[in-house]
């Protein structure tokens, strides 16, 4: 092999690579995120059911339900609307009602949102950026309120 | 008045740095000895001062002494001695004066350790060095001063966070830190050779024990990391490509590339100008993970109080650094002359290849970091990125890389044959392609990929010892012989093959814990048994417990195995006190390299309690695996080679030289 | 002063570690840059050698990497003799120097001025804690027990000592609970008792609550002559609107009550308006501030009177004016707080009346009921 052709093998393989991998990356863009949706945004909109997406908002005061088998329901607020949820697994520790909660999952057949996780703030002076600003959004926002205990 | 003097060390430090800053890289450029010489002892002196201001914050931590206020805010007379100590890096200004005297600590090695490098090199190193540290000393104490004194101090202070009062705060943060920063002595040995116009194979040679050195410890620390994760908040994952995860794994992958580029550099003068700029970019994410995780982009434990001076003054240092230096590198990097040449199969070849796809792989992992961040700022869309997105990406283009590990250190240089090469591994190849068909036996098709998986660890873990096994030739000559060439392989080939298996054996750990995993969630009474993976789980009950500063609600399981009982496992909820916060505590049993994980949820008040139990099957393997590649790192730095090239006394210099022959 | 000597030995010690090595000479040791690349060439030839002779690499491969290195051996030799010292400049040397010894001591101190606070001293805890009794502050001393206390939660003494403090700091609530603790440990006692009452009666703005009169009860039947539970009773008997009892209580306890006593005064005062002697609360609207600060200096006795006038003036004009949503919730929590259960009930049926068509302050007035444990049915 000439110099040349040396070369182009080298820029053609890290080319090949490159393009591999930026297309996996275009696919997983298209297909592999998950859209952040408010209680409005999805009574509202409407969502695909089987789609993938979290839900975010305060959990509702006194809707939360425990059965046995570690099942729960509750309802996720952002004070304009709620939506039902339920999930099944051990909540975690800073899950609390009236608190910010992230929840990812897909909207049932029945419209009750089925979560696979649940996420709280992790710590008390912390609540989901996304949900506070989908409260902003609502208008029931109010300061800093909601971010200290 | 301790405080103060620890406070004066930090300002004192600052000046200093600027002196570091200008005289020696002058000295550099003018040819200067006497200029130059300033170099070493004063990178030493920072260290004291940045040391001793150190000390005397760990002190007041220590002491309680509620007139500082960083020792108010994240601290309590409570709180066990040990968390009093870690509470000190477990805060924001704390850790930023860790990150510094990590920072300084890097540049003290070089002035000490450097006596083989040329003068002007290490000069304009240590210069640089005094830059980045200059700037961040500037941002202690301009933005987040970890001295400022309360007149009226209150009696108590507010404790540390919850979850970061673990013995893993101990040991993550500093591990993590002194990879994380010390990839900054490699960015400065980069600038410096830009500067001078110097960039050759002895370079590379220069910065290798660096890199591995901070290589080694950002390992160490991400593993330490993501097993605390594991245990402490409970959710049984022990990988989330949390943003903040991500930000030390990108430095990681590219600092592995660097590694790999670096030998090419060393041996054929090739990929100069890639390896250069992988230095660069290298500390170039450390310090994007540190904008991102302390300027409040992201939200997540680590992002302690936040505040918007802070973010733009990090993004600013980011642009100075990374801008300054990549412009430096457009302006330089065009003279240099071409390297040595090498066909597509060769080591080089091979080189290139992993750092082919270690890069694409760290710009899916910037991809998928930043993406939503920067679609957030553009359209207002929020979205989230979570593993999916890693599992397509980042994941296909592992295997190939995976599966030419074990070529790489086969291949001969310049020209490879690859049927020779493929001759060496018959025996790897067969050894994993026996335990897949085990795994497929043993497990049944249902899961097609786990036992492929499980063949690609193997053929790594296999390639790596049959590297060694054929270099000293045991079936040819005898194990007498071959023993003693075993002993006599230098350090770096024990070390690339020890790492290699450490990677199989990590890779091993995932797949085998990611598939055969086993789950249950359910909500038990006292007495329940729950029954998983052939291990019998009762819950005897619940009890509170009292701590120094929490209280704790201990569920208390026995583990039997075929009616044996094998362990005892308390896993517990804990509400500590000071900020009325509730953590998890998982039980764990490890039997072997498995764990049975437990943790609990809510109690239901009436005795029952949710409890979440799973098998992981060889998960240990995954930090396992990742301290086995330290360890290979470890081999490596100790190559005596890496020592040779000390130039000034001349006595000295014939014992490298008697050594290197 | 000790500490600014170590502040300026620091200085110095930083400022030598530049001027020493600038000072030094450094003959002898030029071309040192190129050294050390032949160095690390050699070392590659040498290995190149080993590896031949381990077979690792062939011959042919063998010699050309020699001769790729001995091309960089011979450039690194080049650069030694290219090399050409600059030579030191006294000029440069001396502008080093100056600038060297003149910022770095200029502005590290300006710096630490402008950012430090050089006068302060430490405070570790333990010494803030353990000073002479007389240079501490009340709420230090006052840390000290509570360490103390959190140490050996069983110390009767310890609690019943630092019980009366709380008192004077304005934290009845926490005395309440140091008392009992004193009690529960070392037995009742009257004073104790007595004062846990008093305790939980200022913590409930004057009102003697049931667990307060709990313990005035217990205190006078162990020592029936006590004269301050027994003020508490009586006035806890007006409170729950049991008057013929009240004035019954009050005209015992006064019967052959030293007259220069400071509770005499408010026990005729009480008494007085009890039968109706003295003007009733006509107060129409709640305390104006001035009263409320009045209340906090007042003896617990007055405050009672005062309170109990407010929830009557307060009553009259919610039923006769109406009210805001938050000013009836006071009226029934104040009510169930004096043991006026059946008023209270009164008061949210009216309540729950005036508000029918506005759901948002129903529902609080609700919540708040059945925070008190009434039903709103």
């Amino acid at each position: 092999m000439t110099r040349k052709q040396r070369r182009l093998t080298l820029i053609g393989s890290a080319g090949a690579v490159l393009a591999v991998a930026l297309m996996l990356i275009l696919i997983a863009l298209r297909s592999e995120i998950v859209f952040f949706q408010s209680p409005t945004e999805i009574t509202q909109n409407g969502v695909a059911p089987g789609q993938r997406i979290r839900l975010g908002g305060l959990v509702e005061e006194g809707s939360v339900v425990r059965s046995d088998n570690a099942e729960v329901r509750f309802r996720v607020t952002d004070t304009a609307n709620t939506v039902a949820v339920t999930y099944k697994g051990i909540l975690p520790d800073l899950f609390r009602e009236g608190q910010g909660v992230v929840t990812e999952g897909v909207v049932g057949s029945d419209g009750v949102f089925v979560a696979d996780s649940v996420l709280a703030k992790h710590d008390e002076n912390y609540i989901p950026k996304e949900v506070a600003e989908a409260l902003k959004a609502q208008g029931h926002w109010q300061g800093e309120e909601g971010q200290s205990n | 008045m301790i405080v103060e003097f620890g406070h004066y060390a930090l300002v004192l430090a600052f000046a200093l740095t600027l002196v570091q800053s200008v005289l020696p890289i002058w000295g550099a450029l003018q040819k200067d000895d006497r200029l130059m010489a300033v170099a070493p002892p004063v990178s030493v002196m920072l260290f004291v001062l940045i040391l001793l201001s150190f000390i005397v914050l760990t002190g007041a931590y220590l002491n309680s002494d509620f007139s500082v206020l960083n020792v108010v805010e994240n601290s309590h007379s409570a709180k066990p001695l040990l968390y009093k100590f870690t509470g000190v890096w477990g805060n924001h200004e704390g850790s930023m004066l860790l990150w510094v005297l990590i920072l300084v600590f890097f540049g003290a090695l070089v002035g000490v350790f450097g006596g083989n490098l040329p003068a002007d090199l290490r000069a304009v190193t240590l210069s640089v060095q005094a830059w980045v540290s200059a700037g961040f000393i500037l941002f202690l104490l301009a933005t987040s001063n970890p001295f400022t004194r309360i007149v009226n101090p209150p009696l108590e202070g507010a404790d540390l966070n919850p979850i970061l009062q673990d013995i893993g705060l101990a040991i993550h943060p500093p591990l993590l830190y002194v990879g994380y920063v010390g990839f900054s002595i490699t960015f400065s040995f980069a600038v410096a050779a830009l500067i001078l116009g110097r960039i050759d194979a002895a370079w590379a040679r220069w910065v290798r024990p660096w890199t591995l050195l901070a290589w080694c410890f950002l390992t160490l620390g991400i593993a330490m990391g993501s097993y605390w994760a594991y245990y402490e908040l409970g959710w049984g994952g022990w990988w989330f490509w949390d943003p903040v995860e991500n930000a030390s794994f990108m430095p990681w992958l590219a600092g592995t590339a660097l590694l790999h580029s670096a030998i090419v550099m060393e041996k054929r003068e090739a990929l100069k100008v890639w390896t250069v700029l992988l230095a660069i970019f290298t500390f170039s994410l450390s310090l994007l993970g540190t904008f991102l995780v302390r300027s409040g982009v992201l939200t997540s434990v680590h992002a302690f109080a936040t505040d918007p001076a802070r973010g733009v003054f990090i993004l600013g240092l980011l642009c100075i650094f990374i801008g300054g230096s990549l412009s430096l590198y457009a302006w330089r990097a065009p003279m240099l002359k071409q390297g040595g040449l090498f066909a597509p199969i060769s080591r080089e070849g091979g080189l290139v290849l992993n750092n082919l796809f270690l890069t694409a792989a760290c710009a899916a992992v910037f991809v998928g970091t930043l993406y939503p961040l920067v679609l957030d700022a553009v359209t207002g869309e929020k979205i989230s990125v979570g593993a999916p997105f890693f599992n397509l990406t980042f994941g296909p283009l592992m295997v190939p890389l995976l599966l030419a590990v074990p070529f790489g250190p086969v291949l001969s240089w310049k020209r490879a044959d690859l049927g020779a090469a493929c001759q060496r591994l018959y025996a790897a190849f067969g050894l994993a392609l026996l335990l897949t068909l085990v795994t497929y036996w043993a497990w049944g098709m249902d899961k097609v990929l786990a036992p492929l998986g499980v063949g690609l660890a193997v053929w790594v873990m296999a390639g790596a010892i049959s590297e060694i096994v054929t270099r000293v030739k045991f079936f040819e000559i005898g194990f007498k012989r071959g023993f003693a060439r075993l002993v006599g392989l230098p350090g770096s080939a024990w070390g690339a093959a020890i790492a290699h298996f450490g990677i199989g054996l990590t890779v091993l750990g995932i797949v085998t814990a990611s598939a055969f995993q086993e789950e249950r969630v359910l909500t038990m009474r006292p007495g329940d048994t729950v029954e998983l993976a052939g291990y019998q789980m009762t819950f005897e009950g619940a009890a509170p417990r009292r701590g120094p500063n929490y209280t704790e609600e201990v569920g208390h399981f026995s583990i039997r195995q075929g009616g044996a009982l094998v362990a005892e496992l308390d896993p517990s909820k804990r509400i500590y006190t000071a900020r009325q916060m509730p953590t998890t505590e998982a039980g764990i049993y490890t039997t072997g390299f498995s764990q049975v994980y437990l943790s609990l949820g809510e109690g239901r008040g009436d005795g029952a309690v949710d409890v979440r139990v799973y098998f992981k099957p060889l998960i240990t393997l995954i930090w396992i695996g990742c301290v086995i590649m330290s360890l290979g790192a470890v081999f490596s730095i100790a190559d005596r080679r890496l020592r040779v090239g000390a130039p000034k006394p001349a006595r000295k210099r014939q014992q490298s030289m008697a050594a290197a022959e | 002063m000790v500490f600014w000597i170590l502040i300026a030995l620091l200085t110095g010690a930083a400022t030598l570690s530049v001027l020493i090595p600038l000072s030094r000479s450094r003959r002898g040791q030029e071309a040192a840059p190129a050294r050390a690349d032949e160095a690390v060439y050699r070392e590659q030839l040498a290995a190149i050698d080993k590896e031949l002779e381990r077979g690792l690499i062939d011959a042919e491969a063998a010699e050309a990497a020699r001769t790729e290195i001995a091309r960089r051996l011979l450039a690194a030799h080049d650069r030694v003799g290219a090399a050409k010292q600059g030579g030191v400049r006294t000029g440069r040397l001396k502008l080093a120097q100056g600038l060297t010894l003149l910022a770095l001591p200029v502005l590290a101190f300006g710096l630490y001025i402008a950012l430090g606070s050089p006068g302060l001293p430490d405070q570790p805890l333990l010494s803030r804690l353990n000073a002479p009794a007389e240079e501490q502050s009340v709420d230090l001393l006052v840390a000290r027990v509570e360490r103390h206390l959190a140490e050996n939660p069983e110390d009767g003494q310890g609690w019943a000592v630092i019980a009366p403090v709380y008192m004077s700091l304005g934290q009845p609530q926490a005395s309440a609970k140091a008392y009992s603790n004193a009690i529960r440990i070392l037995g009742p006692r009257q004073a104790w008792l007595t004062d846990m009452g008093e305790a939980l009666t200022i913590a409930n703005q004057g009102l003697v609550t049931a667990e307060a009169r709990a313990a005035f009860e217990q205190a006078v039947s162990l020592e029936p002559s006590a004269v301050k539970p027994r003020f508490f009773l009586a006035l806890a008997l007006g409170q729950e609107g049991r008057k013929e009892e009240a004035i019954a209580a009050w005209q015992a306890l006064l019967q052959g009550a030293d007259e220069t006593a400071a509770w005499v005064g408010a026990a005729r005062q009480e008494m007085a308006r009890l039968t109706g002697e003295a003007p009733a609360g006509d107060t129409l609207s709640g305390p104006s501030q001035e009263e409320v600060a009045a209340a906090g200096e007042m003896t617990a006795e007055d405050r009672q009177a005062m309170i109990s006038n407010m929830v009557a003036g307060l009553a009259e004009r919610l039923s006769t004016e109406g009210g805001s949503a938050e000013e009836w919730n006071r009226l029934i929590r104040a009510y169930m707080v004096l043991g006026k259960k059946q008023d209270a009930e009164q008061a949210l049926a009216a309540a729950l009346s005036a508000y029918a068509d506005k759901p948002e302050d129903l529902s609080m007035i609700k919540d708040a009921a059945s925070k008190l444990g009434l039903s709103d049915g």
